[in-house]
């Protein structure tokens, strides 16, 4: 186990560093001059010799490169071209929070919706239910999440024109704001969850065991909650590390298309005005947090199942 | 032999879906020539209308044509998929070819290449790219430009994906008695693989093109949407949805349009590779 774990610690490392060169040589290329973006519209030759001096960007890249990593080590994503020096962390860090909160909420929902839809659909495969039920699940997770937010809109749109109790399309603060987000983001991993616990119950209430189970004269919530869906989980444990991406993505829409201020929202601002340096760090801020989850997963999945450990 | 790929239409929903796709694919290439209203017209007189005799699908908030912008819209996903697949066809399933079939340092390198891309959540790469180099791109190629960057963002977050299907493919390949049989005939490396591998692997390749379309017009719709793709007077399906939003209070016929548009393509597209896939793998 501790082989494992070591093994996977080290590819985390290439991941890591991966991450952070991308990141790096996307920002050495863009286009401006951090420099001059600092001075505003000073021109003064000595002053910009002496900033490029401070920020090390007279320095070989991969010396650049190392300063880098070593910043964002200790939380120093760089400063923003528009807010002349101030740090770009000042600038995402309200919305962490947000899109944290929003992104969990939005897992949550798609594991306790999802996984259930998918045992009752398997319970008795190609019923109505089961049919019904997956193809709502084929669609939401095949259909762009700001497709169904429109759709969702709209409906809230028609609500109100009716004078019907409707949700709001935009905003943050209220509970009643949370509820359009966390179900546009939550839809796509629960169409995915929900067909993938289907398939992953059929093939194991096909096995021997739950034969044997039914034999000994189990009911029917004991062979499907204990026996069958213990072991249905695993595999879908391993679709929690991608789950994460798909969220962490689909948060840049759907924080955008609904008004909430998270780090997506910032970082679409900052494209308007070409602030890279805060773009380049939230793309560096999701992509850490999705390879840290999927290390987790893995070490999850080889908890569950020892045979992964082995190989 | 030829035909029996037809049979993959005997399913209804396989059929369904490729008559759909052929005629939006007609409507992209051949619609703006029957149906001429300039997409960049606006129509004051007619803002934000509902479906009617003059605009069979309504106006935009500026009162332009929104059947004449849909097709503009889908002629741009086509096209990004299109040179998308291209790029992910030559260099992705290019280089698992050569990357399986030699092995060695273009093996490591190219593994290596596709293993750092990995890392890196796909569609956050193209965002982060199309983000930072858009305004460079405009200045050189204008908006043919940021179109071009976005098919090279998409393509360059695609490319391992397919050179890791086709690297393991060729592997198994070059094993097989018929090539080791060629190569005992005396046939040059360039022969095997243009004669035997590639035709081999067609059948993998086009799936995975095929299935990955979808997965490039989302994306692309999604950089739409954040402003990263197509810029006006071009429009493109995300791009229309979202611009659509600020107004749907008053008209929610144009949030529906180009939703409905992306999503019976995103799902027609996944029938016929799912279709296509079964074909291959069954024969």
């Amino acid at each position: 186990m501790p082989q494992f774990i070591l093994r996977r610690l080290m590819q985390l490392v290439f991941v890591l560093f991966s991450i952070t060169f991308i990141t790096f040589i996307v920002g050495h290329l863009a286009p401006g001059d951090p420099v001059q973006a600092l001075m505003g519209n000073k021109r003064d030759p000595k002053l910009y010799e002496q900033l490029r001096h401070q920020y090390g960007l007279d320095r070989p890249w991969y010396e650049q490169y190392a300063g880098y990593v070593f910043g964002v080590l200790q939380g120093d994503f760089g400063k923003s071209y528009r807010y002349a020096g101030r740090p770009v962390w000042d600038l995402i860090k309200q919305g962490v929070p947000v899109s944290a909160s929003l992104g969990l909420a939005a897992l949550a929902l798609s594991v306790l919706l999802g996984i259930p839809i998918g045992v009752l659909a398997s319970v008795r495969a190609n019923g109505v239910f089961d049919r019904t039920a997956m193809a709502v699940m084929l669609t939401l997770f095949a259909v762009p999440s700001f497709v169904i937010a429109g759709v969702l809109q709209t409906l809230q749109v028609i609500l109100y024109q009716n004078s019907l109790p409707n949700l709001p399309t935009s905003g943050w603060g209220k509970p009643e704001n949370w509820v359009m987000p966390v179900l546009v983001l939550a839809a796509g991993t629960m169409g995915y969850l929900a067909r993938l616990t289907r398939s992953s119950m059929i093939s194991v209430l096909r096995q021997d065991y739950i034969r044997t189970a039914w034999a000994k004269g189990a009911n029917a919530r004991r062979v499907y909650m204990v026996h069958a869906l213990r072991n249905a989980l695993i595999p879908i444990v391993t679709v929690l590390g991608p789950s994460v991406a798909f969220v962490v993505i689909g948060s840049f829409v759907v924080e955008n298309v609904f008004r909430v201020p998270g780090i997506g929202f910032v970082a679409v601002q900052a494209i308007s005005t070409r602030d890279y340096p805060v773009i380049q760090s939230v793309a560096l801020l999701l992509a850490l947090i999705v390879a840290v989850m999927s290390l987790i997963t893995d070490v999850l999945y080889s908890l569950l199942d020892p045979r992964i450990r082995t190989q | 032999m030829t035909f029996t790929i037809l049979r993959i239409f005997r399913s209804r929903v396989v059929l369904i879906s490729a008559l759909f796709l052929a005629f939006l694919l007609l409507t992209a290439l051949f619609g703006p020539l029957l149906y001429t209203v300039d997409p960049a017209m606006g129509d004051v007189d007619n803002l934000r209308s509902f479906p009617t005799l003059a605009h069979p699908l309504g106006t935009d908030d500026i009162g332009r044509d929104t059947l004449a912008r849909l097709m503009m819209g889908l002629r741009v996903s086509l096209a990004v998929a299109v040179v998308v697949e291209f790029f992910n066809v030559v260099v992705g399933a290019g280089l698992g070819v050569l990357a399986g079939y030699f092995g060695g340092w273009i093996d490591v390198i190219v593994a290596r290449l596709a293993d750092m891309l990995f890392a890196f959540p796909g569609l956050l790469l193209a965002i982060l790219i199309s983000a930072i180099f858009g305004s460079t791109a405009v200045e050189f190629a204008g908006g043919a430009g940021r179109l071009l960057l976005v098919s090279f963002s998409l393509a360059l977050v695609g490319w391992p994906l397919m050179a890791r299907y086709t690297r393991g493919q060729t592997l198994s390949l070059k094993e097989r008695l018929f090539v080791e049989s060629t190569r005992a005939l005396g046939a040059s490396d360039r022969h095997i693989l243009w004669r035997h591998i590639l035709p081999n692997l067609a059948g993998l390749i086009i799936v995975s093109a095929t299935l990955d379309v979808a997965t490039v017009i989302v994306s692309e719709a999604t950089l739409g949407l954040l402003g990263l793709s197509a810029q006006p007077p071009q429009t493109s399906l995300g791009k229309m949805i979202v611009e659509a939003f600020n107004y749907m209070t008053l008209n929610w016929t144009q949030v529906l349009f180009p939703g409905l548009v992306l999503a019976l393509l995103v799902l027609t597209l996944s029938f016929v590779g799912d279709g296509l896939q079964e074909y291959v793998e069954r024969g």
